[in-house]
């Protein structure tokens, strides 16, 4: 047997014979089960929740009776955003933006969450997810565990004896390093039944797979370092100490100075303030339920060239359509060009998050974790363009009703009577522009992509670890 | 000559502060070596830097003729170390310490022979399985010394082989001594009893503050316990 597999098996006699690691590990397992089974539960009941809310409110919008099909525009529909099976490991942002969307005419609605209950649990702290517990909780089950596996034969000066019987410190550094691996590999344990689960539900294996393979390196990352740092100390404490320490500022303070430097750099402008301006630039562009405003003159002459006619009576066509539709196209490019914007600086402030990663492991696996997950801000920015494009289609289709099927004559007298009134409606067979709804999670290719770059600082943050631990590891004094 | 260990105008600093000033001296093949001296004369020190732990300021130590900074991994085979703080693992008994350590040092035992060394230096037979934490400071002694026994190498450096033992039990160390002596194993040992150095030991090294201010040889007659005793008191003392 080679020196450095006595030595892990040995570790792993010490643990088997103290408590206190044995029950660290059990506690820490069954935490991690609780949490699985919870949020696989939670967001399996959310997934299918959504998808039954979809179906009912697409329902409710077809079995809408026969009416002005301007009063559909109004009448409006919801969509909603299933997560993907890879949400039960880690949700990503689900908990913080708001899963569900009003749609109506002539505005774009903000995301909603879908139920009282979903908003409640945020209430200020992130619950506990499987991906959470990864990355915060089991890097201080291996610090509590490994902290003294090389500086503790130091203090007890074991360490003089194991060196003197001819073992060289890589060899005693690798053996400790491989017993410590094999206990954050068994913590993976659940992640893995959870991601092959999450597999089956319709996630892709690969990626599965590599969502596993992300949070492996990431607990690799925290075993090089424990390894070093007790390579390189005197005394347990200090050892424990330097590692808490590196806990609470990479996985506690820097994701939180990275939030505000995000803010910082990237300023998002006052909500009030943006919307106050995009009302009225909105308000320049006139009001589609009056013809006459003088917003569209251009438009009405142009239309009456076109139809080479001298009155919109003469039209064969209804000008009030005609100008809901010009209308909502307009507003739509404008509410369109602030939306992107806002996107844009969110995007903005998450890239510049990510960056931190190079100063913190824990962030770079969350944005790597949500990347692979398909649950992170650029999932919903795509969920946030597909309702728009579904929005002014279906606002589109029920303009295009309004053009092609009533009399522009009917149209403006509606109000005189009763009978004039029953005129302008529609029959609810017209409602069927409204599409299907469903939203898909990220293709495996787009994940890989999102998911790359932070994955490279992990290996960095790896490699960085292991050569230095490597290096410390040959030159080991008692 | 064939010199097992050797020492040539050794200074060794340890933190800064020098600890060891400019010594010389040999050790035979099959012969035991007793290095005396006070409290923190640089006796530990000595042994750590035969086994390639310390760096010399200036000058060498030779382990069978090879100097140790050359080849640390081929020194360290050839020593048997007791180290001061005698210490095993108080998770395993006594026998899972010694076959784990001689398993890292890839030196074969069997269980007769483990039996053997830990009845060397009487260790009670109703102790070798059970857990060290339960042991006393001798019983942990005993089985350290079994352990440099059992590792079968050519040279033992022992640092304060006595301490802990009771007086029959030293007796019996320093008859265990001589015996593996006459087997042909080198020894090289600190400890502060004169008495027990004066019956065993083929050198003495008087060691004062990093230097070493008396030798005796047993060939030319030097040792007795009362010369090495005075001696001792006079220039050793710190
Ligand atoms: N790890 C160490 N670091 C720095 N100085 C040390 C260390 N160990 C011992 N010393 C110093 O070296 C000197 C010799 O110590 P040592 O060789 O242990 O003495 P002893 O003769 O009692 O075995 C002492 O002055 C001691 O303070
Ligand atoms: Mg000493």
């Amino acid at each position: 047997m080679k020196q450095w597999q006595t030595i892990f098996i040995d570790e792993w006699r010490l643990w088997r014979r103290s408590y206190l690691a044995v029950s660290a590990l059990v506690l820490f397992t069954l935490l991690l089960l609780a949490t699985s089974i919870f949020t696989g539960l939670r967001m399996t009941e959310e997934q299918h929740a959504r998808e039954h809310q979809q179906q009912e409110a697409e329902e409710t919008f077809l079995s809408q009776p026969d009416r002005h099909p301007h009063r559909m525009v109004h009448y409006g529909h919801y969509a909603f955003r299933t997560p993907p099976p890879l949400a039960m490991v880690d949700p990503g942002v689900d908990a913080v933006t708001g899963q569900s969307i009003f749609l109506e005419g002539h505005r774009q609605n903000s995301a909603m969450f879908a139920d009282e209950r979903a908003a409640a649990n945020t209430g200020g702290f992130g619950s506990l997810t499987p991906a959470k517990v990864y990355q915060l909780l089991i890097p201080l089950l291996l610090i509590a565990i490994g902290h003294g596996v090389v500086v503790r034969e130091r203090e007890s000066h074991t360490l003089t004896q194991l060196l003197s019987q001819g073992v060289s410190g890589t060899q005693i550094v690798a053996g400790k390093w491989v017993a410590l691996a094999s206990v954050a590999l068994i913590s993976l344990l659940p992640l893995v039944i959870a991601s092959l689960s999450a597999s089956t539900a319709g996630d892709s294996l690969s990626i599965s797979l590599a969502l596993v393979a992300t949070y492996a390196l990431y607990l690799l990352v925290w075993v090089s370092l424990i390894v070093l740092i007790s390579t390189t100390t005197q005394t347990r404490g200090v050892a424990l100490g330097l590692l808490v320490l590196f806990w609470i500022t990479t996985a506690m303070i820097t994701p939180r100075i990275g939030v505000a430097s995000a803010n910082a750099t990237h300023p998002a402008p006052g909500k009030i303030e943006t919307e106050l301006r995009m009302y009225a630039d909105k308000r320049e562009l006139g009001d589609g339920h009056n013809a006459s405003d003088p917003a569209f003159e251009a438009f009405r002459t142009n239309v009456l060239a076109q139809y080479n006619v001298d009155t919109i009576e003469e039209l064969p066509v209804n000008f009030r359509g005609m100008v809901a539709q010009k209308n909502e196209a307009d507003l739509t490019e404008l509410m369109n060009q602030y939306a992107e914007e806002k996107m844009m600086q969110e995007l903005h402030q998450s890239n510049h998050l990510r960056s931190f990663g190079w100063l913190s492991p824990t962030l770079a696996t969350a944005s790597a974790s949500q990347s692979l997950a398909s649950t992170g801000l650029q999932t919903h920015h795509r969920f946030l363009r597909e309702t728009e494009t579904l929005r002014l289609n279906f606002v589109q289709g029920l303009n295009q009703v309004h053009i092609d099927k009533l009399s522009y004559s009917d149209d403006i007298n509606r109000n005189n009577d009763e009978e004039s009134s029953r005129r302008v409606r529609v029959s609810s067979e017209n409602w069927k522009v409204l599409e299907d709804f469903e939203f898909a999670p990220d293709q495996a290719a787009e994940r890989w992509q999102a998911a790359r770059y932070p994955l490279l600082m992990l290996l960095i943050w790896f490699v960085a670890f292991t050569v230095s631990g490597m290096y410390c590891a040959a030159r080991i004094k008692p | 000559m064939n010199n097992a260990l050797e020492a040539n105008s050794l200074s060794i600093n340890r933190s800064g502060k020098p600890v060891l000033n400019d010594i010389s001296f040999t050790v035979p093949a099959g012969e035991i070596y007793a290095l005396l001296g006070g409290n923190g004369a640089g006796k530990s020190t000595t042994l750590l830097t035969f086994l390639g732990f310390l760096e010399a300021a200036s000058g060498s130590v030779s382990v069978q003729g090879e100097q140790v900074n050359k080849n640390v991994k081929k020194a360290r085979e050839a020593i048997a170390y007791l180290p001061e703080a005698a210490t095993l693992y108080g998770h395993m008994s006594a026998y899972e310490n010694l076959r784990y350590f001689l398993d890292l040092a890839n030196a074969k035992a069997s269980d007769s022979e483990l039996n053997e060394a830990l009845d060397s230096v009487a260790l009670q037979t109703a102790a070798r399985s059970q857990h060290m934490v339960t042991y006393s400071k001798g019983m942990r002694q005993k089985t350290a010394i079994a352990l440099a026994i059992l590792r079968d190498s050519p040279i033992l450096l022992l640092d304060e082989p006595t301490s802990g033992l009771d007086p029959l039990a030293i007796d019996e160390f320093n008859r265990l001594a001589r015996k593996l002596a006459d087997q042909g194993r080198t020894i090289l040992m600190v400890t502060h009893d004169v008495y027990g150095a004066c019956q065993v030991a083929d050198r003495i090294g008087l060691l004062r503050r990093g230097k070493l201010v008396g030798a005796f040889d047993r060939t030319e007659g030097e040792i007795d316990t009362e010369t090495v005793h005075r001696a001792f008191a006079e220039r050793a003392s710190t």
